[in-house]
């Protein structure tokens, strides 16, 4: 499959499905993280000045 | 329709809360719309003819061509939250500057390695100091400049300014790049899509690469309304931190 240069194109795709998959799994690891952490404030007793009216 | 309606519409979505709201509901429908443009493109992309000249490696247009366009785009969204941030001091115009960098970053390293890659076997040679090339790799320090400046300040609202001016300062680059295959007499062929007459592509591999482009461009605006949220709540884990801080501080003093 892709004749003589498939040792170009399969590394091209691998590296762009790396990469975009890569930057999706870290940015949604870091909401996650940020969002447990927001909670551990919270619970803490930790508000906002825009919650605290 | 009056000014007077549309504007507390704007600046209403403007607010960082009001806009992670809009972002939890949008993010789901784009990364929908996200899927369906990929699977639809590299259908289109793997059922593509055979080029006459370079076979099988055109394959690689469909995703490097995306790739260099979204990095410029990225720069572009950049430039307008750079001009959002130093004329009305928005401070969405800033996280969107910040969150946009990396991506930027991403694809322009995409945009080289499926280029180096492609033009192996094209051209005999994994990179060439070419105008094109050279200007891009140019694009791609910037981009590390850009993240790493963002990094330097402890305060995020501080950096905010240098980070909008730096950025307007690289914006020149942006039609360099574009016209660098006019302007100088590069390994890469003139611009044969964006063009004022009719693209000099056949539709079997336009329409894929188009299909593609407009995925891509999905990506980018998904990764960035998401990466655009975390940046939000990092600013609003800071300002708790610190009002916990002052609040210990003060009880210390008593």
């Amino acid at each position: 499959m892709f004749g003589e240069h498939a040792s170009f194109i399969i590394p091209s795709y691998i590296i762009s499905f790396v990469a975009i998959v890569g930057m999706t799994i870290y940015i949604i690891a870091q909401h996650k993280l940020r969002k447990a952490e927001l909670k551990r404030l919270e619970e803490s007793g930790i508000k906002r000045r825009a919650d605290n009216g | 329709m009056t000014t007077e309606t549309i504007k507390p519409s704007i600046w209403a979505f403007a607010n960082p809360t009001r806009f992670n709201t809009f972002a939890s509901k949008a993010i789901p429908v784009l990364a929908i719309i996200t899927f369906a443009l990929l699977a639809v493109g590299l259908w289109m992309s793997f059922n593509a003819p055979e080029d006459y000249q370079q076979g099988y490696t055109v394959l690689i247009m469909f995703i490097h061509v995306p790739a260099a366009w979204l990095a410029m785009m990225s720069y572009a969204v950049m430039s307008a939250s750079a001009i959002g941030t130093i004329v009305w001091r928005h401070p969405l115009a800033n996280v969107s500057l910040r969150s946009a960098a990396p991506l930027g970053a991403m694809f322009t390293i995409l945009a080289l390695a499926t280029g180096s890659l492609w033009g192996k076997p094209m051209w005999g040679t994994w990179w060439e100091w070419d105008a094109r090339m050279t200007s891009v790799l140019v694009l791609l320090i910037i981009y590390l400049g850009l993240i790493a400046l963002s990094k330097a300040f402890d305060e995020p609202s501080e950096a905010a300014l240098p980070l909008a001016v730096m950025t307007l300062t690289g914006a020149p680059l942006l039609p360099i790049i574009k016209f660098s295959v006019d302007w100088w007499n590069t390994l890469h062929q003139p611009a044969s899509v964006s063009r004022f007459d009719r693209p000099a592509m056949s539709a079997e591999f336009l329409y894929p690469l188009l299909i593609m482009a407009l995925a891509y461009t999905a990506i980018f605006f998904t990764l960035h309304m998401m990466a655009m949220r975390n940046e939000i709540l990092s600013r609003r884990i800071r300002t708790m931190k610190m009002q916990a801080a002052r609040k210990q501080s003060s009880k210390g003093a008593a």
